[in-house]
C-alpha cells in the first residue's frame, strides 16, 4: 500500500516536471477570454454558453491528459528499461501497476480541481457583473453547486479513461494505445445510439452484436449529465449513486485485467 | 509469482457485476431532457460551423444526425406526453443535409415527416418545402425534389395553383417520368380531383423506395376507393329516398328493396355506416381508413 | 545455505509472429553460489548471461527449471529486500536528480525520511559522484549512470548483489574504484554475482566463475582449479642475437617460436624442456645478451576461447514446441 504510494507520487511528480501542468494556464486564459468576448456579443444567453463551455473544457482537458499520459505509463518503462530496477526492488508488479494509475489519478484530480476553481471564479465574476433582472432570468445561479454533480462524473468518467488507457499500456506501443482508448471511449458515448440501432434493425444477428456491445463496452454517455445541470434539471443522486457504482465497478475490472495482462509478461 | 488463479475469478465476477449494473441503469427511467431546449445532438446549431468542424468527415457527420433525426421523430411520434413536440425536427434535417447535400433519403422522408399534420408529425408543410427548395439549391435538376414540393402543396395545403406548377417545373427536367405533365394538367384543370390524386399515389406504390412508403401510397388509394365508394352508395341511397319518400333505416331494408346485392363494404372489408335519420353513408368508425382526406370539391 | 542456486534453468522464447519458432536462450543451467563470495558470469554476447539475470530477477518466468536466492524461490518479496540488482545499460527517471532517485528507491524498501537522505547521500559518496547529484539524471554521461546504477544496487545494504556488466561505460579510473567497490563488498560478507566480458576484472576479483556459452554452460569452478596455472613455457627476450644460431635452435626445437623485435634482439617461446638455463647459456655462448626470461602461464583469456568455441552451436529445439 506504501509502496504503491510511492510510485503515486513519483507520476505525479513526473507529471509536473514534464509541464503538464501548464495545461491548467490555457484553460483558465481560454475560459477567461471567452466568456469576456462571449459578453460583449450576446446577451442573456452567455452563461448558459460559459457553463456549456467550461464543461465542456474541462472534459475535453482532463480527456488529453488521461489519453496521451495513460498510454505511456507503463509501455515507457518497459521500453527504456527503467523498469527493471524498480521490480528488482521488493515491488510487486500489481504495486507498480495500481501505483502508476493512482499516480495520474492524483495528478487528474488536481487537473480538475484547479479548473473548477477557475471556472467558478469565471462565474462568480458574471454572477457579479450581471444586473438582477437578467439574473433573475437564469434557471440556475451562476455558480450553480449542481455543476459539481457533472464535474464529478466528468472525474469519474477521466479515471475509467485512465484506467483504459493504462491496460492498452500493458501490453501495446502509445500509438496503438491511444487509438484503442479513443475508439473505446467514442463508442461508449454512442452507447444510446447502439441500443437504439439494436432495437430496430432487421437482422436478429446484428440486433444481438449490437445489443452485446451496449452492454459490454462502457457506457460514457451515463456519465455526461452536462446537459441537465447547465439547464438546472433534477440529477437525483440515485442516479449519481448508481452511475459511480458502476463507474467504480468498471474501474475495477479494468484494472483486474491489467494486472493480469502484466503479471504474466516476460519483459524481453 | 505469476498470476493467482483467484485473479481470473475476480475478472469474472466483476464482469458479470458490470453488465448486471449496465442492465439495471438501461432499465432507469432516462433523465430529462428540457422541453424545447436544443439537445447535445444539436449543441452547434450552425450547420456551416458543424460542416467545418466535421472536416473530412461530413458524410458520416451526416449520417449520425440523420439517424437522431430518425430517432427523434419517430421517440416523439410514440411519446404519450401531451405536449410532446418536433421542435428539432427541422433544425436536424437541415444540419444533415447541409452536411451532405446528396443524402436523398432525408430529403423524401423528411418531407413527409414534416408537413405529417401534429400529432403524427411536426404539421409543418412549410418546413417541407424549405427543406425540400434547399436541396433542389443544390440538384436543381432532382425532379423527384420538384414533385416532392407540388406533393405537399397538393395534398397537405390544397393549392393546386403552386401543386401544378411544381409538377410542371419538375417535369421539364431531364430523366422525368412522363406522368408528370398529365398530372400538372389534371392538376390545373380540375385540382383536387380524386383522379389527380389517385395518379399520384398510384405512380408512388409502384415506385416508393420504402415499404413504409409504398404501404402509405396503398393505404391513400384504399381511402379514395373507400370515397368512391361512398358516393357510389350515397347516390343508390338517394334513389332510395326518391322512391319511397324516406331514408332507408338499414342495409338489409334496403337489400330487401333490391336496391343492394349484399351489404356495401370498404375495400377493408369493413361495412359502411348508414345513418337513418340524415341519409349519410360514411365510413365505420372502426374502420382503419379513418379520418378519410377532407371532402374535395364536387365529383 | 547457497546465496544463489539454480537446477537446470531453462527458457525459451517464441520468435516470430506468424509462425512462431523457438528460439533457446538458456539451456538446463545448473550452479550454485556461495554466501560471501565474488563470482564471475562470464561468456560471449548472446550466450544467455543477461537471460540468466533477469530470470533471477523474475522479470522473465522460466521454462522449466528453478532457482533459488538465499534459499528462497525467485521472486520472493521478502527476498528482494536483501538483494541489490543493477541492470546492464541502466536507465533511469531522467527527471528526477540522482539523490532524489536513491531517496524514491530507499522510500520503497520502507526507510523512514531521514534515514533515505543519509543513504543516499552516503552512497553518492561512496560511488564518486560529488556535486552533480543535484542534476537531473538526463544530464549524466553513460559512466555516471553507471555509477549510480551501482548506488541504487546498494542502497539496502543486500546480502547478494547481481551486477550486469558493472564496469562498462567507465573510464579505467572508474574501473579500479568499482573494483576496490566490489573487494570491499566482499569484506563485508555480500556475496557479489558479476556478468562480464572483462576478463581481467574476473581473473583478479572472483573466486569462482561459470563460463556460458551458446547458452549452455561450459566451465565452472575455481580459477586455480579449472586451468593450469602451472607454467607451461617461458618466454625469453634477448639482444644481439644472430639469425644463424636462431635457425639452427628453432632447427633442435630448443625455440618454439621467434618473434623479431628490433635488429637481433628477439622474443622467444621456449618448450619446458630442456630447462631455460641451458638454452639461455647457449644463446650467451654465441654473444647474445639478456633481456628477460618470464614464464607463461594459460590466461584465463585463452581458457575461455578454448572454452567457447569448443562448446559448439547452439542446441536447436523441435519446431513443434
Amino acid at each position: 500500500m506504501r509502496v504503491i504510494g510511492h510510485v503515486a507520487v513519483n507520476v505525479f511528480k513526473e507529471s509536473v516536471r514534464d509541464k503538464v501542468l501548464y495545461n491548467l494556464v490555457v484553460f483558465a486564459v481560454l475560459l477567461m477570454s471567452a466568456s469576456y468576448l462571449i459578453g460583449e456579443l450576446t446577451a442573456g444567453q452567455d452563461v448558459k454558453i460559459i457553463k456549456d463551455l467550461g464543461l465542456a473544457s474541462i472534459s475535453v482537458f482532463g480527456l488529453a491528459i488521461a489519453v496521451f499520459i495513460g498510454i505511456g505509463l507503463v509501455w515507457k518503462e518497459v521500453e527504456k528499461r527503467s523498469i527493471y530496477t524498480l521490480l528488482a526492488k521488493p515491488m510487486r508488479r500489481q504495486e507498480f501497476l495500481l501505483g502508476k494509475y493512482c499516480g495520474l489519478v492524483l495528478t487528474l484530480v488536481i487537473n480538475v480541481a484547479v479548473m473548477t476553481a477557475a471556472y467558478y471564479a469565471v462565474l462568480a465574476y458574471m454572477q457579479a457583473m450581471s444586473p438582477p433582472n437578467l439574473r433573475a432570468s437564469w434557471p440556475a445561479p451562476a455558480t450553480d453547486p449542481a455543476l459539481l454533480k457533472a464535474i464529478a462524473l466528468i472525474m469519474l468518467e477521466l479515471m475509467l479513461v485512465t484506467a483504459i488507457a493504462v491496460l492498452f499500456s500493458t501490453f501495446s506501443s502509445p500509438f496503438l494505445s491511444a487509438m484503442l482508448t479513443t475508439a473505446v471511449w467514442v463508442i461508449g458515448h454512442f452507447n444510446q445510439d447502439l441500443r437504439d440501432y439494436g432495437a430496430t434493425i432487421p437482422s436478429p444477428l446484428a440486433a444481438a452484436i449490437a445489443r452485446g456491445v451496449y452492454y459490454v463496452v462502457p457506457n460514457f454517455s451515463a456519465f455526461d449529465v452536462k446537459l441537465q445541470v447547465v439547464h438546472a434539471q433534477a440529477v437525483p443522486f440515485s442516479y449519481i449513486g448508481l452511475t459511480t457504482l458502476y463507474g467504480f465497478t468498471y474501474i475495477a475490472l479494468v484494472l483486474v485485467g491489467a494486472v493480469i495482462i502484466f503479471s504474466r509478461r516476460d519483459f524481453k | 509469482m505469476k498470476v493467482h488463479p483467484a485473479a481470473w475469478v475476480v475478472l469474472v465476477l466483476l464482469f458479470a457485476a458490470v453488465v448486471g449494473l449496465q442492465m439495471i441503469q438501461a432499465a432507469q427511467p432516462p433523465l430529462r431532457v428540457p422541453n424545447g431546449a436544443s439537445t447535445n445532438v444539436l449543441y452547434v446549431s450552425s450547420p456551416q460551423v458543424l460542416g467545418r468542424a466535421a472536416l473530412s468527415y461530413r458524410a458520416l457527420a451526416a449520417d449520425i444526425y440523420w439517424i437522431r433525426a430518425v430517432q427523434h421523430y419517430g421517440g416523439t411520434k410514440l411519446s404519450k406526453d401531451p405536449n410532446k413536440q418536433y421542435d428539432v425536427l427541422y433544425p436536424l434535417l437541415d444540419v444533415t443535409t447541409s452536411l451532405d447535400p446528396y443524402f436523398d433519403v432525408v430529403y423524401k422522408f423528411g418531407s413527409v415527416f414534416l408537413a405529417e399534420p401534429y400529432p403524427g408529425g411536426a404539421g409543418r408543410p412549410d418546413q417541407a418545402i424549405a427543406l425540400l427548395e434547399k436541396g433542389l439549391r443544390t440538384r436543381p435538376e432532382k425532379w423527384e425534389l420538384a414533385q416532392g414540393v407540388g406533393f405537399v402543396y397538393y395534398w397537405w395545403l390544397a393549392d393546386y395553383q403552386r401543386a401544378a406548377m411544381w409538377f410542371n417545373r419538375a417535369a421539364d427536367m431531364p430523366a422525368a417520368p412522363d406522368w408528370l405533365r398529365p398530372l400538372a394538367a389534371v392538376t390545373l384543370a380540375q385540382g383536387g380531383n380524386r383522379a389527380s390524386s389517385r395518379v399520384l399515389w398510384t405512380e408512388i406504390a409502384r415506385d416508393g423506395d420504402a415499404d413504409w412508403l409504398r404501404r402509405q401510397a396503398t393505404f391513400r388509394l384504399e381511402q379514395l376507393d373507400a370515397l368512391d365508394g361512398i358516393d357510389v352508395i350515397q347516390r343508390v341511397v338517394h334513389q332510395y329516398r326518391g322512391r319511397t319518400g324516406m331514408w332507408p333505416a338499414s342495409w338489409s331494408e334496403m337489400m330487401r328493396a333490391g336496391f343492394l346485392r349484399g351489404v356495401p363494404t370498404d375495400p377493408t372489408g369493413v361495412p359502411f355506416q348508414l345513418d337513418p335519420v340524415t341519409g349519410q353513408v360514411t365510413l365505420d368508425p372502426s374502420s382503419s381508413l379513418n379520418p378519410l382526406p377532407a371532402a374535395q370539391p364536387t365529383l | 545455505m547457497d546465496a544463489i542456486r539454480t537446477e537446470a534453468l531453462t527458457k525459451h522464447y517464441q520468435v516470430g509472429f506468424w509462425r512462431p519458432r523457438p528460439y533457446l536462450a538458456l539451456d538446463g543451467l545448473t550452479m550454485e553460489v556461495g554466501q560471501g563470495e565474488i563470482f564471475g558470469f562470464l561468456g560471449p554476447n548472446g550466450a544467455g548471461k543477461t537471460t540468466t539475470l533477469k530470470l533471477l530477477m523474475q522479470l522473465i518466468y522460466p521454462t522449466s527449471g528453478r532457482a533459488e536466492i538465499l534459499g528462497k524461490p525467485v521472486g520472493d518479496v521478502g527476498v528482494k529486500r536483501r538483494i541489490g540488482y543493477l541492470p546492464e545499460q541502466p536507465y533511469f527517471y531522467d527527471y528526477l536528480t540522482a539523490e532524489e532517485l536513491l531517496q524514491y528507491f530507499a522510500a520503497i524498501f520502507g526507510y523512514p525520511p531521514a534515514e533515505r537522505r543519509r543513504r543516499a547521500a552516503a552512497l553518492l559518496d561512496e560511488v564518486g559522484i560529488g556535486a552533480e547529484r543535484r542534476l537531473p539524471l538526463r544530464k549524466f554521461s553513460k559512466g555516471m549512470l553507471q555509477r549510480v546504477g551501482i548506488a541504487q544496487a546498494l542502497i539496502n545494504d543486500p546480502e547478494v548483489v547481481f551486477l550486469d556488466e558493472p564496469m562498462s561505460g567507465l573510464d579505467p579510473l572508474g574501473r579500479r574504484e568499482i573494483r576496490q567497490l566490489i573487494l570491499r563488498l566482499r569484506d563485508r560478507g555480500c556475496t557479489v554475482f558479476f556478468s562480464s566480458h572483462v576478463l581481467a576484472d574476473a581473473e583478479t576479483l572472483c573466486s569462482r566463475v561459470a563460463i556460458l556459452a551458446n547458452a549452455r554452460l561450459v566451465a565452472a569452478g575455481r580459477l586455480t582449479e579449472m586451468f593450469a596455472f602451472e607454467v607451461r613455457g617461458w618466454e625469453l627476450v634477448v639482444s644481439g642475437l644472430n639469425e644463424d644460431v636462431l635457425a639452427r635452435a628453432q632447427q633442435c626445437r630448443h625455440v618454439i617460436r621467434a618473434t623479431r623485435l628490433a635488429e637481433g634482439r628477439y622474443a622467444l617461446e621456449l618448450p619446458l624442456a630442456p630447462p631455460p638455463e641451458r638454452t639461455l647459456a647457449e644463446l650467451i655462448a654465441t654473444g647474445a645478451a639478456l633481456v628477460s626470461l618470464t614464464p607463461i602461464r594459460d590466461t584465463l583469456e585463452d581458457f575461455f576461447v578454448r572454452q567457447v568455441s569448443a562448446g559448439g552451436s547452439r542446441p536447436r529445439l523441435p519446431e513443434s514446441a
